[in-house]
């Protein structure tokens, strides 16, 4: 019980901190988009324990996935920059950075917390920093603004201009899971499951060592079988959704 | 008659005659009036009727990819410079207002002209663009701002014409570029501001000029009349037609505004042909001699076209460039002489030359193969007038940088083979697409790429040959307990009875037997014997079962001489079955078109991304291991004497019965390409694979300079060491042990230890190295 009391706090912490976010649309931070897509929300009242931990779960994916970025044709392993995934210590870096965009109403000035790094980071060169912070220089500026447009639109209720501004950042970054991600997640509000099942499937084999980002996967997996009508896979998804984590 | 019986009857009673003379004129012109009035009031219903509604049927016109612009992005500066050229930008030293760019070193300046895509519109902005290498290093705001991500406007590739047609690119009045109203009304018609739709003042000079020169050297038709002879009228020439004419324009001044005529005018002129389709109106001749929109038109363009008016074919800048010269000059001097430009302004426009785009370059090229693929694709969802009339938008992936590039590798390579006998009966297809997102960027359909005919790409079913041995160990490989790529198979000759009661007795191409292989070694040498009783092991019916789940559902039969590739394939089939190998087992169905847009610029249909698993990534990526050894050790390994070493590809080379089709299909991690080479009439062929159509995609891929393929291992992928003689398993501090791929728990057990000291441990890298050298 007490294994559980930490976590649970923290993400309640977060929670409320990320409850200002989620206008503030840094499409990649998903807790502001779940919280955001009625869909989703009702999609996750399969129990209520798990609830709490899912949406936990769904916390940390965020933070680490607006950290972590694979340069297009990085011509390497995905690169892991943020710290073991030890529950707190990711969770700590997880309000630093929502933080200065909080205040910002619009898309394009998430991405001013993005400093322009000095090399161009899509080059397989450039080298992948240190320590938590600098990590944020991995974010790919034409991907991270594409992220944004489509979340606009998507609030905006047009998903087919969500999801074309997505394919949009897929052709710029083929191999980032968290583009395949928020196209699955579209394609399940649009209500083509099966294709979101398949996104997500092919953004898992994109998401060695991001087990935050696997669980998130899984999760949509989940979701989409449900809506297939496929209880015993959306049982299994599950399952692997919690061992990722 | 009439008039001498008249004449007669009143010299006899000229009083009574006279009047009742008067009466019957007087009843004649009533009936004529009415008659008249009643004609005027039907041409008023056509003028109106016209006029009013849609006044044109727009062809569909189809885009190319907007080319993107972010940090990081792969696109060397003379790549983007031709894109430039293509899309009409106009070289300044600063530069200044939409379309125009500055090359300063390595940093471009430009600014962009802004268009409407599906998901919105792409506003336009100054930007400036650094590069390093071939990449983009550098992208801000002209005034400094940060921008992430930028696209260009698309270059327009072609439409979708029926027969004989007309194109245009309609614009609004306001659209059109200073000097252009002024330089048409004093070219064409003086009066026109002035006039009520005919102008006797011209027609009086008309005839005074023509008359005192001997010949017909002005004609007296106001612009209204002009419009509506083009508009309403046939060529015929004759007065009836010219009073028909007149009134016309009378009854369209009456109803319109000049302004009204004005745009009408702009739009419905003739100025030029390009093969069966006719060029009307000033917006789409701006796009097609000079590749620019006619908003951005210079004074010695605008002269240009107006010039061309009087006599498109005569005064084509292309076939006669001197003729249009001279007439472009004289239009500017008449400018100058009316006050309607400055004497500094028109001195100034002579010195510019015609400035049409050239040939050959890539706003001046056709790309009929990928023209009739998006056709084809659009005609499956919309019915022919839609595509013809409404004036639809097209997006497509076509990449013009990679089209240009692929019909220079063919281009130069059948230069380059042009000794061997017989090489100037073969023809070529060529298919380009990206496996990541599924979309083809290139298409050649003949060996002549401009020339639209028979689309060999698509239409072209031919024996794959070699091409599809890797569907027979993709089907092995996908039972690890088996097979792995270590597994020993023998290359030895054997015979089959097929189904059919004929003996089958396959043979390798050197007609040679190699003794007990890897598994892996047959697909890297093409060896049909191993090859051939792997197939069988498994069996043809699951081969074909898996070629239909790579994405071609083939109706061949399941005959033994299946498995070395008798059955047949168009190169787009080729493409989409190798398209799944790259893409870690995901099928993608193929795309050309991303969106439609509608004539205002509504979204009207999206073509979106979709993929279907078919295969665990686990077996795939092994065949890709295979696939690289091709390329490392294998049939495909010239490409390693032009291309760089650390360029990771797979592939596979391909050749029919008596070398009568020449394959390769390969890819790196972002480009597959697909060569076939053959006769029309299926006659032998001095290539093989490798020789032929391996050599096209060899210098394709040298000039697209590509991402080296870099597949994530699977998780239920282990590396393991194996010594390279016995495929037993080895451990890295074993001399010559050598790393291979296995599905986990399908490895050997790893060897012992070779002893620290007597061999200095080979990393995985320095094998890697080695390999790769």
């Amino acid at each position: 019980m007490n294994k559980w009391l930490f976590p649970a706090l923290t993400a309640l912490a977060l929670l409320t901190g990320c409850a200002s976010v989620q206008r503030g649309s840094i499409p990649v931070v998903d807790s502001g988009t779940r919280v955001s897509n009625s869909e989703r929300v009702s999609a996750n009242r399969a129990g209520a324990a798990v609830n709490t931990g899912t949406r936990q779960a769904q916390a940390m994916p965020q933070d680490s996935g607006v950290t972590v970025m694979v340069p297009q044709g990085a011509g390497s392993e995905p690169i892991q920059t943020f710290a073991a995934p030890t529950g707190p210590a990711s969770i700590d870096t997880g309000p630093i950075t929502p933080g200065p965009q909080n205040s910002a109403p619009f898309p394009s000035t998430s991405s001013g917390g993005y400093s322009a790094p000095s090399a161009p980071t899509g080059i397989p060169s450039s080298n992948t920093g240190s320590g938590g912070l600098s990590a944020d220089e991995q974010l790919d500026g034409p991907v991270l603004a594409l992220l944004t447009t489509a979340q606009t639109q998507q609030t905006g209720g047009d998903l087919n201009g969500a999801s074309s501004s997505l394919e949009r950042a897929q052709r710029i970054a083929p191999r980032e899971p968290q583009v395949l991600y928020r196209l699955a997640q579209v394609r399940l509000a649009q209500g083509d499951a099966a294709q979101s099942e398949q996104l997500a499937r092919r953004a898992l084999t994109y998401a060695n060592g991001r087990p935050d980002l696997q669980a998130g996967l899984w999760d949509i997996i989940a979701q989409a079988r449900d809506k297939q009508g496929d209880a015993a896979g959306a049982a299994l998804a599950r399952q692997k959704a919690k061992v990722s984590l | 008659m009439t008039r001498t019986r008249s004449s007669r009857t009143s010299k006899k009673r000229p009083s009574g005659r006279a009047r009742t003379w008067l009466g019957w004129a007087l009843k004649l012109s009533l009936v004529g009036l009415v008659v008249l009035a009643g004609f005027a009031v039907y041409l008023d219903a056509v003028v109106q009727e016209k006029f009013s509604g849609k006044r044109w049927t727009i062809p569909a016109k189809v885009y190319a990819r907007p080319l993107e612009l972010f940090v990081g992005q792969k696109l060397s500066k003379n790549d983007f410079l031709i894109e430039l050229d293509a899309l009409g930008y106009r070289r300044e030293s600063v530069a200044n207002g939409p379309g125009a760019a500055s090359v300063n070193g390595n940093t471009i300046d430009l600014n962009t002209r802004g268009f409407q895509f599906y998901e919105g519109m792409e506003k336009a902005q100054g930007v400036r663009v650094r590069f390093s290498g071939d990449y983009v290093a550098g992208l801000s705001g002209t005034n400094g701002s940060k921008l992430d991500v930028v696209r260009l406007e698309p270059l327009l590739i072609g439409g979708i014409y029926p027969k004989n047609l007309e194109d245009r690119i309609l614009i609004k009045l306001d659209q059109a570029p200073p000097y252009l109203l002024e330089t048409l009304v004093a070219v064409e018609d003086r009066d026109f501001y002035h006039h009520f739709g005919v102008s006797p003042k011209s027609i009086a000079r008309a005839i005074w000029v023509n008359t005192s020169s001997g010949a017909m050297r002005q004609g007296g038709s106001t612009l209204t009349q002009q419009l509506v002879k083009n508009f309403y009228l046939t060529n015929e020439r004759s007065l009836s037609r010219k009073l028909n004419e007149a009134m016309m324009a009378l009854l369209l001044e009456a109803h319109y505004s000049k302004r009204d005529i004005l745009e009408a005018y702009l739009n419905e002129v003739f100025v030029g042909q390009d093969g069966q389709r006719a060029v009307h109106g000033f917006g789409l001749a701006s796009q097609f001699f000079f590749s620019q929109p006619l908003s951005e038109l210079k004074l010695h363009q605008v002269a240009l076209l107006v010039g061309m008016v009087k006599g498109p074919s005569y005064y084509n800048p292309r076939r006669s460039p001197e003729r249009a010269l001279t007439r472009r000059n004289l239009v500017l001097d008449l400018l100058a002489e009316q006050g309607v430009a400055t004497p500094e302004a028109v001195e100034a426009a002579k010195k510019m030359p015609l400035g049409v785009t050239k040939r050959g370059s890539l706003a001046d090229s056709s790309f009929p193969g990928f023209l009739d693929l998006v056709k084809r694709q659009l005609r499956q969802d919309y019915r022919d007038e839609d595509l013809t009339e409404e004036g639809l938008r097209i997006f497509t992936s076509f990449d013009p940088i990679l089209q240009m590039k692929s019909e220079a590798a063919m281009n130069e390579t059948f230069k380059r083979l042009s000794g061997r006998k017989g090489a100037d009966e073969v023809e070529a297809a060529m298919v380009v697409t990206n496996p990541e997102t599924g979309e083809v960027q290139a298409l050649i359909g003949s060996r002549q790429a401009g020339f639209a005919g028979f689309n060999r790409a698509i239409d072209a079913v031919r024996p794959i040959g070699s091409l599809v041995k890797p569907a027979v160990y993709l089907t092995a490989l996908e039972k690890p307990s088996q097979f792995t790529l270590t597994s020993w198979v023998q290359d030895e000759p054997f015979s089959v009875k097929g189904a059919d009661g004929q003996v089958w007795k396959p043979q390798n191409y050197d007609r040679r037997a190699h003794g007990t292989i890897f598994l892996y070694q047959g697909l890297a040498n093409s060896y049909n014997l191993s090859t051939a009783k792997l197939g069988l092991e498994v069996g043809v019916p699951n081969v074909l079962k898996t070629i239909g789940r790579l994405g071609v559902n083939v109706d061949w039969p399941a005959f033994p001489s299946m498995l070395l590739g008798a059955g047949g394939m168009s190169p787009v089939q080729v493409a989409t079955m190798y398209q799944t190998l790259a893409n870690g087992g995901f099928n993608t169905p193929m795309r050309g078109i991303r969106s439609v847009l509608t004539a205002e610029g509504e979204p009207l249909k999206r073509y979106p991304f979709q993929i279907q698993q078919t295969f665990d990534p686990g077996s795939i990526y092994l065949v890709q291991n295979a696939m690289q050894r091709v390329m490392r050790e294998g049939t495909g390994r010239s490409v390693y004497s032009v291309l760089p070493s650390s360029l990771n590809l797979a592939g596979k080379t391909g050749t029919s019965n008596d070398s009568r089709d020449s394959w390769f299909a390969g890819f790196s991690q972002d480009l597959l390409a697909v060569v076939w080479l053959g006769r029309d009439d299926n006659g032998k062929t001095p290539f093989t694979g490798a020789t032929g159509a391996l050599q096209v995609w060899t210098s394709f891929m040298r000039k697209a300079d590509p991402l080296p393929l870099d597949m994530p291992q699977p998780d239920n992928v282990v590396q393991a060491w194996v010594d390279p003689h016995t495929g037993q398993g080895s451990d890295a501090s074993c001399p010559g042990a050598v790393q291979m791929p296995y599905i986990r728990g399908s490895e050997p057990v790893a060897g012992a230890a070779c002893g620290g000291e007597q061999a200095p441990a080979e990393s995985v890298m320095d094998w890697v190295k080695g390999w790769m050298n």
